[in-house]
């Protein structure tokens, strides 16, 4: 195993990254947007909805995700970790200052960039599979410092009930109302989602990751600042994850621990392994994929976690590239 | 002062079991640089096919069940390797595949644990009852029995690396792959041999602190994590390293435990980490690669 052979195989991984058919390729996304609105409305069934409304959820939190373990090749795991900051600092503001959520969803993105730093100081200092192990320490350690929180409104093993509804122009959207949820969760996910692939990958930014993931000596030779970008990186993923959070919080109007639990971290992973790390639309099309098919796998219960553990191993050994493998000519 | 003493004699014992699992772990990551996230869950299976064995069905007893236990563990170990390590060998992104595979196999065998055996906690009965008191200092004999195996498991793996052929294998394969297979050493044999080792040294950690600590399906998060910062602060592949951190750490632990108090337990070590990862990354004993 050569390095220098697996660092030319993964030039090929990268996908459209410069401005070439940038425009083209925004029109082909705002039109999927647009059919997938229209059909919302076409939808009667509120139990579709709900499930749209989870992997629009979803989709910024895998794409912010991807932007950073995918593009920028930073081993972070902590990513449950700014949704979790954003959802339980949206919920508090919101619930504590009265603050209005749409206002305390933008400020779940500030109070992202902030963990984003944090978290990226230490682990900036590390490489390769320490910062895994670091940012999943983190992960790990945030649960019972949740409950220690409880003192300052945290609500500890029960979370926070009651949050307040989104608030639309003095109309007041309610968990129940989910046609309206559907296109607020689908414009809030496109907008993230596009400003993720369109914008910062596509851009200064995201040439500079990608430079770092595939040839790291050679990108600080040509002078990318590496701490800076990778700090970006950071910042940028939890920053749209936090908003996500923001998003959960409202919509569902309960937070609990159980944000970091097994199932959510599981599913999180299982969407990036299905749908393709760092090859735009696969992790997208990845969130698609898990979320329908966890909903599908619902009868069977009790084997569901296994099943979704045995589906990471599965793809991983025999679908490296994920789906967005699938579309592309294997060389 | 005697408290002081207790506190100190009980973070020893401790830290000689985390040492077990913590040179497991440093095993398999000298010489595949796999950092094998199931390794905490391997240890819940050990300590639960233990328990299923003593107090769940058949109730052998315990050194029989040891016996027992041992070839499986070593057998899953090499399964491991042979099912999902080595089918991505040379592949691209090896690093994040193995991060991921060995992430998936976790949650496999958590939930796995938890379907056959339900999510509640499970003891087992040590296998020698009583304490010793020395000028006001008491520990149980089950501790000091458990410190003196640990400590021979660790010599033992010692002797092994150090003195016999396929030991210098394994180290040869940890310094150069490359070399090593030249040699003709072959390498996925000595992957597995690794992996087999690896198991069953914190399968039986599992075992042995079944009854101090109890054993749940879920509950291999926090030795894993402990046996990483262990790993980490005596430095990658050194098991002279991880021998001294381990006793460092688990001392450290106890004072936090009691003065303290239990549920700060986890963030300590997660404090320790970053301290450690901060002043000497390359750990006490280690040498600093990337």
């Amino acid at each position: 195993m050569s390095s220098s052979k697996t660092k030319t195989e993964n030039s090929h991984i990268t996908s459209v990254f410069t401005g070439a058919g940038l425009r083209q390729h925004s029109l082909v996304y705002w039109a999927v947007i647009a059919a997938l609105a229209l059909a919302g409305g076409l939808i009667g069934d509120s139990y579709i909805h709900h499930i749209f409304i989870l992997v629009f959820i979803w989709c910024v939190v895998i794409a912010s995700w991807d932007l950073i373990l995918g593009y920028a090749g930073i081993f972070n795991y902590a990513q449950l970790v700014f949704f979790t900051f954003g959802a339980y600092g949206s919920a508090m503001l919101s619930i504590y200052a009265g603050v209005t959520p749409l206002l305390a969803i933008l400020a779940a993105a500030g109070i992202g960039a902030v963990i984003g730093v944090v978290v990226a100081v230490p682990s900036l200092r590390l490489k390769g599979e320490y910062v895994a192990l670091f940012t999943f320490a983190v992960h790990l350690a945030l649960p019972p410092l949740i409950q220690q929180g409880k003192a300052i409104g945290m609500g500890g093993n029960t979370g926070l009930l009651g949050i307040p509804w989104l608030n639309l122009f003095g109309y007041q959207v309610s968990s129940i109302d989910k046609l309206t949820w559907y296109w607020v969760s689908l414009a809030i996910g496109a907008i993230c989602v596009y400003l993720i692939y369109f914008v910062i990958l596509r851009g200064r930014m995201g040439l500079a990751f990608i430079a770092m993931r595939d040839a790291d000596t050679f990108a600080l030779a040509i002078g990318v600042n590496e701490y800076r970008y990778k700090m970006l990186a950071f910042v940028a993923s939890a920053v749209f994850t936090a908003v996500a959070g923001g998003v959960y919080a409202h919509y569902t109007g309960v937070v609990t621990p159980r944000v970091l639990g097994t199932e959510f971290f599981l599913m999180a992973m299982v969407m990036l392994a299905i749908g393709g790390m760092g090859r735009f639309p696969g992790a997208v099309l990845g969130v698609f994929i898990v979320v329908i098919g966890n909903e599908l796998l619902r009868s069977f219960d009790d084997y569901r976690l296994l099943l979704l553990g045995v589906a990471v191993v599965l793809t991983v050994i025999f679908l490296p590239l994920g789906v967005a493998g699938l579309f592309r000519k294997r060389g | 002062m005697t408290q002081i003493l207790e506190i100190l004699i009980s973070g020893i014992t401790q830290g000689a079991v985390y040492c077990v699992v913590a040179v497991g772990l440093s095993l398999v990551y000298g010489a595949s640089r796999i950092l094998n996230f199931a390794h905490g869950s391997l240890y819940s299976l050990g300590g639960f096919l233990a328990w299923y064995l003593v107090a769940g069905g058949p109730g052998l007893p315990l050194w029989l069940v040891v016996l027992l236990v041992l070839p499986v563990l070593a057998l899953t170990g090499i399964g491991i390797e042979r099912a999902i390590i080595r089918p991505l060998r040379g592949s691209d992104n090896w690093k994040i595949n193995t991060i991921m595979v060995t992430l998936g196999l976790a949650f496999i065998i958590e939930n796995g644990l938890q379907l056959v055996f339900g999510p509640g906690t499970r003891t087992i009965a040590p296998f020698v009852e009583g304490s010793l008191s020395v000028g006001g200092i008491t520990i149980t004999w089950y501790k000091l029995s458990i410190f003196v195996i640990s400590l021979a498991l660790v010599g033992a793996l010692e002797f092994f690396l150090s003195s016999t052929r396929y030991g210098q294998a394994v180290r040869a394969v940890s310094q150069d792959m490359q070399g090593a297979n030249q040699v003709g050493i072959n390498v996925n044999q000595i992957f597995g041999l690794t992996f087999a080792l690896s198991v069953v040294l914190t399968g039986i950690a599992g075992i042995l602190l079944a009854p101090v600590f109890l054993v749940s399906p879920l509950g291999g998060w926090v030795p894993f994590l402990k046996a990483f910062v262990i790993v980490v602060l005596g430095g990658l592949g050194s098991t002279k390293g991880a021998f001294v951190a381990a006793f460092i750490l688990a001392v450290l632990e106890a004072f936090v435990i009691f003065y303290i108090g239990p549920s700060w337990a986890m963030p300590a070590w997660l404090l320790m980490l970053i301290i450690v990862l901060m002043i000497r990354p390359k750990g006490l004993f280690g040498v600093w690669e990337n």
